[in-house]
């Protein structure tokens, strides 16, 4: 596997190469990893363990959840020889750009990281994340969702992260617009897009959604839900690209047909023209994440009472699948001093009940372990801004049915950025967004090869 | 009037008026002191832009890959530039826009200029400061107000639209985008030219301007034969000036870039491309070719444009 | 000049002035709105309820008044990058424009032609080279590179060419005086105006310096208030656990943000515009 011969080569004299090394060990045979090489990882003792927990240590955690302090406190109660500062060193990309600076110059990064769950293959295929299963991760699996524990495992078994909260998605829609207009809450996408041209025709200045034409997340979140696989890694040094594939053009001709017509608008979101169209109603839906609801509470005040929630309309009438938007996991940085430490941070506050439970309840994080997704004052919870009805529930309900496979691109700002100048323009300009895809796929696979991976297309 | 007494007053010591006595630099003999005059800021001039630029050079020299690592590309990156279609057209781009706002906006300036130093305003104070408020105000600023106000379905100027019955302006569209820009930094940077060109105004010899009143013209007739002749450097500062500000446009257009993603893409603006490609593609060599390119077009325009008009001043 | 005025120039320059303060005045109108009135009300007009107080309240004290934190220190960039520029500038400017000395053209031409190296092409490098040296997250990281003001130095020969005649220089020659003690008890007072000038605008552009502490500094508790309004504005923009509430601090926070240099301006209108046409008249 070339993935380790890769570890070996860079990492080997550190101690820190060695534990990830060895760790194979623990990754339960059969995984096809190089059985017999000297390139396995040996997990870290708990004496070492209890040793570092112990031994007075600074430690700095980048995150942008507002308020984090809360759950860091109580994992200091817990170690109080660790001293966590935390950072605020900006929201996704100028945190990441800021993180890869930082990595370059090889000073100044953090032990800990906040990651989304998209990044995690691109950081760590420059060698910016530390291995966590020689710090025990992998028994970790069992307390989360499958899938959001499969976005953190790369390709050659290693646990790149702990996931923090995530995204599913669902379907948040105006009750009182589809009362006005007569319209019943679409079970399948052919029923979304009659609803669609239905509302237009009654009301053209009523857009059926939004599809942000700067939302790369939501356009995979839509191939996730159709079962699309745009990106394979089966290497570290080889990628596999389908943009333009029959699943992708499906979706796409989808929704470049209702925003030709118009009766589906494709603005640029989470900037204030389109806050001012959530609150005065322009758009009847929005397809979002399971962290959506609370976030909308916020930004729509005016609009209390009027929305409800519901799945994301299916492709096949009767099934009931999803894809997520969004999320985040905690990341121990390759380079760190203080590796145990780090990913004994990583793991508590995400595992910790009291402290997972916080982020959920406090906030307003989509929780990602089972037990939390089972917690009845959780999930029960009636939420006024949607007329009482338990949107958690709904979304816990959601968490389940998203596919377990869908695996993100080693250079994924790259990706985004060319998605941005083909189908997101081909939405702003209303041109054929088929082709747009044929481009991406060209320039993402042009990229790819440049910076030398092998692609199969 | 009274209220332009004391700029005239600091006017008359400005060494501006005193044109004639240009006296020789002083004798060789103290030479080696003005070495030591110049060196602080000189130490500091190379240390902090001699020295990162010469490591520029030297990274754009390089190509670094994901897979594979550092190596040695010669020319390789400026040739890949000099025929990217992206680049050239973002070079493209700015030059259209040097084109049309620059002028409209020093035409604005020295309009404004010449109105406040005319005599004929009342107030006139209060708009040589009304004016050059923006000046003040962060990019980050200006970008947020006017987006907001360029907003298609709720700013300002669509709701205006909607009241009387016409269409809301395209502000953000592909057409009006460039033209949404150069209004920014119209708004930004024409009142910083009309203070340059005022000031410069203000250090015209009075004298000048009694001789043509005897003559019996008029205030348009005054600006146009003698007060504009006179702004002729001052003018020339404020060109070069914009020349290297239009061609490194790229505060305006990455803030915008939020509410209209797929009209300012990547390559929208020279500078605006480098930046992505080092950030988001992670070439940094490739960036560094690509804005010591952007560099040599800025030198080559702003010798061009001395040449156009000394060579004019010379006919 | 007679003391005749003209309403119709009045008038069109009034339209002219509506245009360059229409603007500012939106961002005083919305900073006085709630959130709710801010995505509900016409934007150039005051809503119902005047939250202006209670929003600058929450604007300063949010996140543990880290606003006034990054207030104080862009003042302290600004002003300690701007002293010194100013500083370096005076003394170089003065060094060009009196003393004869090898180099003297090349050098001055070196500096005159840095000014057209693009920001960005420089960003990286001294970012690479900051962090060799341990400089990154510091103050000096911002402070340093703001020292060069290249049109400062220009500003300044030309200045001092002519604010300080050669005679008096000559003078203090003779009585013994030494060339810096000339430098600082007789050359600055009349360098005044023009170092005012130099102040003001590198004052300026640090103040509105946005690209490189974005890059250089990693700590919130450094950020000037450029990188930490752009900071909650992501966050408003972002998505995901944080919410539109957000805008309404980053409207306020913008709109106390420019108050402070406005006012400079204003009050030392006096020294910058006699600076300026020095610089203006003798290019």
């Amino acid at each position: 596997m070339i993935i380790n011969r890769i570890r070996r080569r860079t990492a080997v004299g550190t101690a820190l190469a060695l534990a990830a090394a060895l760790a194979l060990a623990a990754c339960g045979g059969g995984s096809g990893s190089s059985s017999g090489s000297a390139s396995q990882a040996q997990a870290v003792s708990q004496s070492d363990i209890d040793k570092a927990m112990t031994t007075p240590t600074d430690l700095t955690f980048w995150t942008w959840v507002p308020n984090i302090q809360k759950e860091v406190d109580l994992f200091q109660k817990k170690y109080p020889a660790i001293k966590v500062k935390v950072v605020n060193a900006g929201q996704g990309t100028p945190q990441y750009t800021k993180l890869r600076t930082a990595l370059k110059a090889g000073t100044g990064f953090p032990d800990a990281v906040q990651i989304e769950f998209q990044y995690i293959p691109t950081f760590a295929l420059t060698k910016s994340l530390l291995d966590l299963r020689p710090y025990g991760a992998e028994a970790l699996k069992d307390q989360f969702v499958p899938w959001t524990w499969q976005q953190v495992v790369g390709s050659g078994g290693q646990v790149w992260a702990v996931p923090q909260d995530s995204g599913p998605m669902g379907m948040l829609y105006r009750k009182d617009i589809f009362d006005k207009y007569g319209i019943a809450v679409p079970k399948t996408w052919d029923e979304f897009a009659a609803a669609a041209r239905k509302l237009h025709a009654a009301d053209p200045n009523v857009s059926m959604t939004n599809l942000a034409q700067s939302q790369a997340g939501v356009w995979f979140g839509m191939l996730w839900q159709a079962g699309v696989k745009p990106f394979e890694t089966p290497s570290a040094d080889s990628v596999k690209i389908d943009l333009n594939g029959d699943g992708s053009k499906k979706v796409a001709d989808y929704w470049s047909g209702l925003i030709k017509d118009g009766s589906v608008s494709a603005d640029a979101d989470f900037n204030d023209a389109w806050y001012q169209a959530l609150n005065r109603g322009k758009y009847a839906t929005w397809l979002t994440a399971a962290w959506g609801p609370v976030f909308l509470e916020g930004s729509a005040k005016a609009t209390s009472g009027k929305w409800r929630a519901a799945p994301l309309p299916q492709w096949d009438a009767g099934k009931n699948v999803s894809g997520n938007w969004g999320g985040s996991t905690t990341a121990v940085v390759q380079g760190t001093k203080n590796p145990i430490a780090a990913a004994k941070l990583a793991e508590f506050i995400n595992t910790d009940p009291e402290s997972a439970k916080m982020f959920a309840t406090q906030q307003f994080l989509f929780p990602v372990t089972k037990a939390l997704l089972a917690d009845t004052s959780f999930v029960d919870r009636p939420l006024p801004f949607y007329g009482g009805q338990p949107v958690n529930k709904l979304f816990a309900g959601i968490s389940d049915t998203v596919d377990t496979k869908f695996q993100w691109p080693p250079f994924l700002d790259q990706t985004v950025s060319d998605w941005n100048e083909t189908v997101g323009k081909s939405f702003a300009n209303k041109t054929d967004t088929s082709s747009a895809l044929d481009q991406w796929q060209q320039r993402t696979t042009k990229y790819a090869q440049n910076q030398g991976f092998k692609v199969d297309q | 009037m009274s209220v332009d007494t004391a700029d005239r007053r600091l006017g008359a010591r400005a060494p501006g008026r005193s044109q004639g006595h240009r006296q020789r630099r002083h004798g060789v003999t103290h030479g080696r002191t003005g070495y030591l005059f110049v060196a602080p800021f000189m130490l500091v001039f190379v240390a902090m832009l001699v020295l990162p630029l010469a490591y520029a050079a030297y990274l754009s020299l390089f190509q670094e890959r994901l897979i594979g690592g550092t190596v040695f590309a010669g020319i390789g990156n400026y040739t890949r530039a000099l025929t990217d279609p992206r680049l050239l057209h973002g070079v493209g781009r700015v030059a259209l826009f040097f084109l049309i706002q620059v002028p409209i906006m020093l035409v604005i300036a020295l309009l404004a200029a010449l109105a406040i130093d005319s005599g004929l305003l009342r107030v006139a104070k209060l708009f040589r400061l009304g004016i050059f408020l923006p000046y003040a105000v962060p990019s980050v600023v200006a970008a947020l107000m006017w987006g907001y106000l360029y907003g298609r379905d709720f700013g300002p100027f669509a709701q205006l639209a909607d009241k009387v019955g016409a269409a809301a302006p395209k502000f953000l569209t592909p057409d009006w985008m460039l033209g949404s820009l150069a209004n920014v930094v119209t708004w930004e940077f024409t009142g910083y030219n009309m203070i340059i060109l005022y000031a410069a105004l203000r250090a015209v010899p009075h004298d000048l301007y009694e001789a043509a009143a005897v003559d019996g013209a008029g205030a348009i007739r005054t600006a146009w034969s003698i007060k504009i002749p006179a702004l002729r450097p001052a003018l020339l500062i404020c060109v070069i000036f914009s020349v290297i500000g239009s061609f490194q446009l790229f505060n305006e257009p990455q803030l915008m870039q939020r509410l209209a993603p797929s009209v300012i893409d990547s390559g929208y603006t020279p500078n605006l491309y480098a930046y992505t490609l080092a950030f988001t593609g992670q070439e940094v060599n490739y960036a560094a070719a690509v804005s010591f390119l952007l560099g040599a077009v800025i030198v080559i325009a702003s010798y061009a444009v001395l040449f156009i008009t000394t060579r004019r001043s010379r006919a | 000049m007679t003391g005749r005025r003209s309403n119709a120039l009045t008038i069109a320059m009034a339209v002219l002035l509506i245009y360059f303060l229409l603007p500012l005045f939106w961002l005083f109108v919305a900073s006085t709105k709630t959130v709710g009135d801010l995505f509900s009300s016409f934007g150039l007009w005051f809503a119902h309820d005047i939250s202006l107080f209670s929003n600058i309240k929450q604007t300063v004290t949010n996140d543990g008044w880290v606003f006034t934190r990054w207030m104080g220190n862009t003042v302290f960039y600004a002003v300690v990058s701007a002293g010194g520029a100013a500083f370096l500038c005076a003394l170089g400017g003065y060094g060009f424009a009196k003393y004869r000395f090898r180099g003297n053209a090349a050098m001055f031409g070196a500096v005159l032609g840095a000014i057209m190296v693009p920001t960005t092409a420089l960003a990286i490098p001294t970012y690479l080279l900051f962090s060799k040296a341990g400089l990154v997250n510091t103050p000096l990281a911002i402070i340093l590179p703001s020292l060069v003001s290249p049109f400062g130095l220009y500003l300044m020969r030309i200045y001092a060419q002519d604010a300080v005649p050669d005679g008096i220089i000559e003078a203090a020659r003779i009585d013994g005086a030494g060339e810096f003690r000339i430098f600082f008890q007789v050359a600055l007072r009349m360098l005044a105006p023009g170092i005012v000038t130099v102040l003001l605008f590198t004052l300026v552009a640090t103040w509105n310096n946005y690209f490189l502490p974005l890059i250089m500094l990693n700590n919130p508790d450094l950020y000037p208030i450029t990188v930490g309004l752009a900071a909650w504005s992501s966050q408003a923009s972002a998505g995901g656990g944080t919410t539109g509430a957000v805008l309404s601090l980053v409207i306020t926070g913008s709109f106390l943000s420019v108050l402070p240099l406005i006012a400079a301006f204003l009050l030392l209108q006096r020294y910058w515009q006699s600076g300026l046409a020095a610089g203006g008249v003798k290019a």
